[in-house]
């Protein structure tokens, strides 16, 4: 293959031609709002097989801790993580794809392991306006009292499915959605965070090619 | 009366404010050192900061604010609240113009425009009013009786004259320039409204540290506190409210939420609400929307909407002057304004004398107290005596005079004598109804509680309780009694350790009523129902012709179907309809009120959904290329997919297509089909499930092959048909069509957890995951073997037709490929992760520019899809069966499946069934259109002759022709036969010559090549 | 509508798609009746008051759920995972 050929393929990020870096909205006083868009990371679908539960368990112990995280929470550490997305189904978390590349090995006759790292734009939502703007388009209590950080949810912004899982107490968000979506998604959060203002940032990742 | 009387009322007449002529000098809760101008009809005037629209136009002396509905008669302003009936004006200009807007809730801003509806050519000289002459043949039900005949007329004429005649104003005629948003909130009290009663509510739950929102349509909080002159605990009413509300803004879980009308109760704990955010402003801060609608779920719900007035029924009470006595108070108390220079007050209840007692206090001049109960006490009939006012009891308003506005009243004293007393404005005290509507939308009826002659709530939705005068709990030491118990009662519910505080002491009051339904001997057009123009005689007219029962009423006579849904008017018409009929007003029953409690702008309930948001739109992994090459689009679902790609030259799409169908078939062409549904389906017990949903067998599909599927209803006909791949030893994917992939994807997780628990399988969909693209033609394997990293097999004998296997491609990308044709040409498709696919779909064309590649859309996809007769939505179209589209012969014979045992419905049997046939014109140069009907060629077009339906049509580049696909009775039977293809709807009527449906490669050798 | 989704917790009706009466069970395998499938696909009682229905958490967890409502109320009485209804009913038939 050519010089040519190779350079051609770099991976194009979800929220390219979507999101426009820098502040928009409301202008005054500091961004109620900060989106941080996140390209590079890695996502795996884990569905246990029937009666294997507490393998799955133990094969993901080290790497994800003693636990599976029950309905409705996550268990992370830094950008690695085990998100439950379904009954008997979690989303694998890593900062990036390769980072998850042995687990349909690793779990062979466990769970059923579906690459999934493209599937969806990832966008982090902070600021000290997160929890009202998200409370915009979740029908979801996000007060304290009732979802905090480890909490995940899926649901639906503006007919539009997403998954979304509270990273700390700030609070921050970390807002998936299917990539088909990804631009109708954002015009949402521009509608729903204008009236704050509304910072927006590249992820301090670059994009990692699957090599 | 005595013309020294008048003189002596006239005297105390208050110094006035500025230039607003009826603006006390002082008091009220107005920003008098903020004046605010505005217009009316174009008229430049001055009103307040904290006025609304109406108190301003009072404070000028402006009382004819409108015209009614149908018969254009002069209308004022009859209350201070959400249910006013008559003051509705257009509110701004331009794009903003908005119509029916209550003057009584619209706060008044600088630069506020507001324009009277209804008139013409001016709000004092109303030619239309001429309807009030025909006011017989606009009586009740005049819709159905006048215009019956002749019924063509009715469109053209009849329709358009009343709209123009009775209608209230215009809407904007171009894009509303705001936005509107959309906002959830959740709590565990809910408290509507933000009067006493929903303050002490409130705060006894907020101190709890329960999480509480309270809601109030007004935009100042204390209700009537901010109305009425009373103290609480030796402090004003207003003072009490203000401290209340200050010490709720201190506790950090209470919401207040002003300047929010809560507009429906639903199932559930569910709650809709629309905050008016900018309305009290020229134009929304930059970002900020108009209004918000907030979807509020609580777990306990405080109703504290309080009460509305009822106005007397007796002849000209809706001449501009005549107004709720509470809302008289509102105006004098809270606004500074005097509604008239010559106050009198028709009275039925202890209000009218507060009443006289506050117009005296305020400055005004009191003119007359008539009372219609015989016996008063001897003090109050003192005070107004003392001030000079005719006191008549036992006696009542029988009429009313004046040209634009109230200028005397006709009233009849308790010996049945007539006088006529001079006055300008008129406060009506008929007592006062608990706002029933909220707590009625769940399909719930008040009940009638005689004591206070009024409905009061019956069976409260579950978790909500009533409080103060919502409660039928009128007094003020009631309210706030009421309010901080079920406020504690609510917080505890909760789980708070609440308590309500011992209530304030209050001043005295009494709240005795005995309410006049209507007076007996009306002089004039006794009015019912304001806003809909329907009087006392609509329903005596009503009875008369037999719409007795209430529902009947409400729809005969149009009561209460106004914006205000008969806030004023229910009880009124109920009560005569129960006097005619010799019923008590509980037996007559109420009409049902539902949700929106006051009118709710579309553009709230739209909010972010507007224009190209009004839903999702999703793209395709190629869409950037797609764009930056001039691709026309089309909408597919959600999906925008690219049609066809235009290049310079040609000049229509069918150019384009043809270019696009003859590259294919000649070199290659690359289109981008990610939008099919992928399904990864895994588990030890894969493959036994997808023998169940799929009607084709599986049981020999071979690692690394593909296999067409289709996947059938229980009830026999086809859901949708896809490929299965098979990719391991348990590892399968299975697409679906692009309209139907959420659908199966349901109905495969039906299966899974619902029919079929016992089975090990998984099912993920990959969708989103992998951009997959159509790479066909005879040089597509050229192309390919570019793309493909080295080291793997393209050859037809390593990689044959409906093979499937994983790849790399560009280095190392894992990519899945699978042999699989759609277009009948030598065909592959390719799923590349979806980050690489602009740049995989760049490569592709990079990859075959020495083939001549070509991109194709949608619209070529078809035609060639057409041409070889394969099935797609028009034909899938769940009125067909396996048989119906030729494919029964690879049913399976020899397993369950869904849809296995229905399919062989007689009907779904039956030979005469329409089936899919190929279809050519006769004359090549026709042009064939789906959707037309096929007849024998002498049949008379019928229901009986017809003989089946062109589905799909394409015109065909390779055989120069429009060609179709249909399904016609006994279909493959008749090759060679001629039918019509009969179109009445575009003027067609074509001979077609029935064929295969396979007109391109019927041997199928070109995809195995 | 609020349904109580046994994984999501409450969530608006809109999240949810419906199917209908849970109480049809389909006839399995080969040796399975016309007639009875017949019922399986159209019949259904329509009662005023209490009935278990099938329910799609659509934009959730997609489980399927039987939910327990009256028709007259709208009152949930319970939300179960079909899943877990459709495998006590298996290991009943087992017995």
């Amino acid at each position: 293959m050519s010089e040519a050929m190779t350079s051609l393929w770099q991976p194009r990020g979800a929220w390219e031609g979507v999101a426009r870096i820098g502040r928009s909205g409301a202008d005054a006083g500091p961004a109620g709002v900060r989106l941080t868009l996140r390209e590079g990371f890695g996502l795996a679908t884990l569905i246990v097989a029937e009666g294997k539960e507490a393998d799955l368990q133990t094969a993901l112990a080290d790497r994800f801790g003693p636990s599976l995280p029950e309905a409705g929470t996550a268990i992370l550490k830094g950008e690695t993580g085990l998100v439950w997305s379904a009954p008997g189904q979690w989303l694998a978390v890593a900062p990036s794809p390769r980072d998850l590349r042995d687990l349909p090995e690793t779990l062979r006759g466990i769970a059923s392991v579906t690459e999934q790292s493209d599937s969806r734009a990832l966008v982090r939502i902070s600021g000290p306006q997160a929890r009202a703007m998200l409370a915009k388009g979740v029908a979801i209590d996000l007060h304290p009292r009732a979802f905090g950080p480890g909490r995940v949810a899926v649901t639906s912004i503006a007919h539009i499915g997403v998954q979304f899982w509270q990273r700390d107490a700030g609070p921050t968000y970390d807002l998936t959605v299917a990539r088909s979506f990804a631009g109708s998604l954002w015009r949402w959060l521009e509608h729903a965070a204008a009236e704050f203002g509304y910072e927006v940032a590249a992820s301090t990742k670059d994009l990692i090619a699957i090599g | 009366m005595t013309t020294l009387a008048l003189q002596r009322a006239e005297a105390p007449a208050s110094a006035s404010f500025g230039d607003q002529p009826f603006r006390t000098a002082t008091g009220g809760l107005i920003d008098r050192n903020r004046p605010r101008d505005f217009t009316f009809d174009g008229r430049r005037l001055t009103g307040c900061h904290g006025d609304t629209l109406a108190s301003a136009l009072l404070a000028n002396g402006v009382r004819l604010v409108g015209r009614s509905f149908k018969y254009h008669r002069p209308r004022g302003i009859l209350s201070a609240g959400s249910e006013e009936p008559n003051a509705l004006v257009e509110l701004r200009s331009g794009a903003r113009r908005e119509p029916n807007t209550r003057a009584t809730m619209a706060e008044l801003y600088e630069g506020l425009e507001a324009t009277s509806q209804n008139r013409w050519p001016s709000l004092a000289v109303d030619v239309l009013s001429v309807n009030a002459l025909l006011s017989p043949v606009f009586a009740a039900g005049f819709y159905y009786k006048t215009f019956m005949w002749p019924a063509s007329l009715w469109e053209k004429l009849y329709e358009p004259m009343i709209r123009r005649a009775a209608g209230l104003g215009r809407a904007a005629d171009a894009p509303d320039p705001d936005t509107y948003d959309h906002a959830h909130a959740h709590c565990d009290v809910l408290v509507i409204g933000g009067g006493p009663a929903g303050l002490s509510a409130a705060l006894a739950a907020g101190r709890s540290g329960a999480r509480v929102i309270l809601v109030d349509e007004d935009f100042a909080t204390g209700g009537r506190l901010l109305a009425e002159r009373r103290e609480i605990g030796g402090t004003s009413g207003a003072e009490w409210a203000a401290r209340a509300l200050a010490e709720l803004e201190s506790l950090p879980e209470v919401r207040i939420l002003p300047r929010t009308t809560l507009f429906g109760v639903y199932d559930h704990g569910a709650y809709g609400a629309v905050e008016r955010v900018s309305d009290h402003l020229a134009v929304p801060a930059a970002y900020a929307p108009r209004q918000r609608l907030w979807r509020i779920v609580a777990r306990r719900a405080v109703l504290a909407a309080g009460a509305i007035e009822r106005p007397h029924v007796f002849g000209g009470n809706d001449r501009p002057g005549v107004m709720l006595a509470g809302a008289v108070r509102t105006y004098l108390n809270r606004y500074g304004v005097l509604p008239g220079r010559r106050l009198a007050v028709f009275t039925s209840s202890d209000d009218g004398w507060r009443t006289a007692a506050d117009i005296l206090a305020a400055g005004g001049g009191l003119a007359a107290v008539i009372d219609t109960r015989t016996t008063v006490p001897p003090a109050l009939r003192r005070m107004a005596e003392a001030a000079g006012a005719r006191v008549v009891t036992g006696g009542y308003v029988a009429g009313t005079k004046g040209h634009l506005g109230l200028s005397a009243i006709q009233v009849v004293d308790g010996y049945n004598s007539t006088e006529t007393i001079p006055c300008d404005g008129l406060a009506m005290a008929n007592g006062w109804n608990p706002i029933v509507h909220l707590d009625s939308h769940l399909s719930r009826r008040p009940v009638w509680n005689e004591a206070i002659h009024a409905f009061v709530p019956g069976t409260l939705p579950s978790g909500m309780q009533a409080a103060g005068a919502a409660a039928g709990r009128f007094t003020l030491a009631e309210c706030l009694e009421t309010g901080a118990r079920i406020g504690a009662e609510a917080a505890t519910d909760c789980g708070f350790t609440a308590s309500a505080a011992a209530a304030p002491q209050t001043d005295p009051e009494t709240v005795d009523h005995t309410p006049l339904w209507r007076v007996p001997k009306p002089k004039g057009k006794a009015f019912v129902d304001f806003q809909n123009d329907v009087a006392a005689s609509d329903v005596e007219l009503a009875h008369r012709e037999g719409f007795r029962a209430v529902e009947l009423l409400k729809r005969y006579t149009t009561l209460g179907m106004a914006t205000d849904q008969g806030k004023t008017s229910n009880l009124a018409g109920l009560s005569i309809m129960a006097e005619l009929t010799g019923k008590d007003i509980p037996s007559v029953g109420t009409t049902v009120f539902r949700p929106p409690f006051t009118p709710v702008a579309i553009g709230a309930f739209a909010g972010h959904h507007r224009g190209k948001d009004f839903r999702a739109t999703r793209h395709v992994p190629s869409h950037a290329w797609a764009e930056e090459n001039g691709a026309v689009f089309v909408e597919t679902g959600l999906w925008l997919r690219p049609a066809y790609f235009p290049r310079a030259g040609e000049t229509d799409w069918l150019d384009t297509v043809v270019r696009e169908v003859e590259t294919v078939r000649a070199r290659v062409g690359i289109c981008d089909v990610s939008t099919l549904g992928k399904i990864d389906i895994q588990g030890r017990d894969a493959l036994a499930f997808i023998e169940r949903v799929c009607a084709n067998p599986f049981a020999t599909l071979a690692i690394g092959s593909a296999r067409y599927a289709v996947l059938l209803r229980e009830d026999g006909l086809i859901m949708d048909d896809g490929t299965i791949a098979r990719m391991g030893e348990t590892h399968y994917v299975m697409t679906a069509s692009t309209a139907n992939a959420a659908r199966v994807m349901q109905h495969l997780e039906f299966c899974r957890q619902w029919l079929w628990p016992e089975l090990d399988v998984q099912l993920a969909s990959v969708s989103e995951q992998w951009a997959q693209y159509a790479v066909a033609g005879p040089r597509a394997r050229d192309t390919l073997r570019r793309i493909i990293d080295p080291g793997f097999d393209l050859s037809n004998e390593a990689f044959p037709f409906l093979a499937c296997t994983d790849v790399t491609v560009g280095g190392g990308i894992p990519a899945r490929l699978f042999r699989i044709s759609f277009s009948g040409e030598l065909a592959y498709e390719l799923a590349v992760p979806a980050a690489y696919g602009d740049a995989a779909w760049r490569a592709i064309m990079q990859a075959g520019l020495p083939y001549g590649i070509t991109a194709y859309g949608s619209e070529a996809l078809s035609v060639m899809r057409i041409e070889k007769g394969h099935a797609a939505g028009p034909e899938i179209n769940g009125l067909t069966t396996a048989r119906d589209i030729g494919l029964d012969g690879m049913l399976a014979t020899n397993k369950d499946y869904i849809g296995r045992l229905m399919k062989e419905r007689p009907a779904l049997v039956d030979p005469n069934r329409p089936v899919l046939v190929g279809f050519r014109p006769v004359d090549p140069s026709a042009r064939l259109r789906a959707g037309a009907h096929f007849l024998s060629l002498d049949a008379a077009p019928s229901l009986e002759a017809d003989e089946g339906v062109m589905t799909s049509v394409a015109y065909s580049p390779i055989l120069k022709s429009w060609i179709g696909i249909g399904l016609i009775r006994r279909g493959p039977e008749r090759h060679g036969e001629r039918v019509r293809a009969y179109d009445p709807v575009r003027g067609a009527d074509t001979e077609v010559e029935i064929c295969s449906p396979v007109f391109v490669d019927a041997k199928e050798e070109k995809p195995r090549v | 509508m609020r349904i109580r989704c046994p994984h999501c917790g409450e969530r608006d009706n809109g999240e949810f798609s419906y199917l209908g009466d849970a109480a049809p069970v389909r006839p399995e395998g080969l040796d399975a009746s016309a007639a009875a499938m017949h019922d399986y696909v159209y019949l259904r009682d329509n009662p005023a008051g209490t009935i278990r229905e099938l329910w799609y958490h659509a934009a959730g967890c997609r489980s399927w759920l039987v939910v327990t409502r009256d028709t007259r109320t709208h009152a949930i009485e319970s939300v179960e995972p079909a899943r877990d209804v459709a495998r006590a009913r298996r290991s009943g038939e087992a017995a």
